[in-house]
């Protein structure tokens, strides 16, 4: 039988954990929602609209000590390797889960995918990542556990790279998911959190949320950040 | 409601993408499967594969246990791909029926 996308996604990670590439990985994207269930508890939280790319976030590339292919580990499931063309980004493709690699982009823009021979792929660099590599939260998904951004960071960070986005659908998707995250932390009396991250951004940075934020038509995310 | 069709769009272009992918694999895969025949009390393998819509025959002898092996696993990733493939054909008409809307066919 067909395994359903969560099950299929629990998998991949299990065995992500299992040959100990997990340890090195964060789990960011819309996916990530998804497991912040056990984070807010009683906290009335709805996931965000999920596309299927898992975005595994590898914060320190260098600091990977494994040997794990991730395509012959994720074969038997489906998964094939697929290229995006023209950059040449390496994502894992099944009809019902797309896994790609990010890392944080240091230097110079580039849209060179950063090699990963440990795991037998490569990344994308992306900006503003390293936001959500600290303050990282861990969450607990059956026998194993995932490690995933702080939500505040994952909003914020939301809100940041939604002023950035060609794409007006994007943009408006990116919003979305930062207001129900923020909605939700806030309704867990989590405003000093958001307001600290908030204050840990660099200036230019800030104002780009508060500018995103300004959008959001949401009195009480805007008495938090504003 | 453009929040969603954006997500249609990008799983759209996935699947398109993803088309692609499995396309190459199965390419990739080499062609033919093995059949054991009994002949005179004894078994031989033969590697079976369609040529300009011809059956073809190669002779492979007793076979080894890595080339049975090998086509045991083509056959299995054969099958497997084109379910996928099959599937992601599926999405990709659903999901251009469901951003064409009311539009006209």
């Amino acid at each position: 039988m067909e395994k359903s996308q969560y099950d299929l996604c629990v998998e991949v990670l299990r065995r992500l954990d299992k040959s100990g590439a997990l340890k090195h990985i964060v789990l960011i994207g819309s996916w990530c929602t998804l497991f912040y269930k056990s984070y807010f508890g009683h906290i009335k939280y709805a996931p965000v609209l999920k596309t299927r790319d898992i975005d595994l976030l590898v914060p320190h590339p260098s600091a990977v000590r494994v040997k794990a292919n991730v395509a012959e580990l994720l074969k038997d499931l489906g998964f094939v390797v697929g290229f995006d063309a023209p950059q040449g980004y390496i994502r894992l493709v099944h009809p019902g889960l797309i896994v790609e690699f990010l890392t944080i982009e240091k230097g110079r823009p580039s849209d060179k995918p950063y090699p990963l021979p440990q795991l037998g792929v490569n990344a994308q660099p992306l900006r503003f990542l390293e936001i959500l590599a600290r303050d990282t939260i861990t969450a607990k998904v059956e026998d194993f556990s995932v490690t995933l951004p702080h939500p505040a960071n994952f909003a914020l960070h939301k809100l940041l790279i939604s002023q950035r986005r060609p794409n007006r659908q994007k943009e408006e998707k990116d919003r979305d998911a930062a207001v129900r995250i923020l909605d939700a932390l806030i309704s867990k009396g989590e405003q000093d959190t958001i307001k600290k991250v908030f204050l840990s951004l660099p200036a230019r940075w800030q104002n780009k949320i508060k500018k995103a934020s300004q959008t959001l038509e949401n009195n009480e995310i805007l008495s938090v950040l504003l | 409601m453009k929040v969603i069709k954006g997500v249609l769009k990008e799983e759209l272009a996935n699947s398109l993408r993803m088309k692609k992918s499995y396309e190459r694999e199965l390419a990739r895969l080499p062609k033919g499967s093995l059949v054991k025949k009994p002949i005179k009390g004894h078994e031989y393998y033969y590697l079976v594969s369609r040529n300009h819509g011809k059956v073809k025959f190669i002779y492979k002898g007793k076979g080894s246990a890595k080339e049975i092996e090998k086509y045991r696993q083509v056959k299995h990733y054969r099958a497997k791909y084109r379910k996928q493939l099959s599937e992601v054909k599926k999405q990709i008409r659903f999901l251009r029926s469901a951003l064409r809307g009311k539009e006209p066919v």
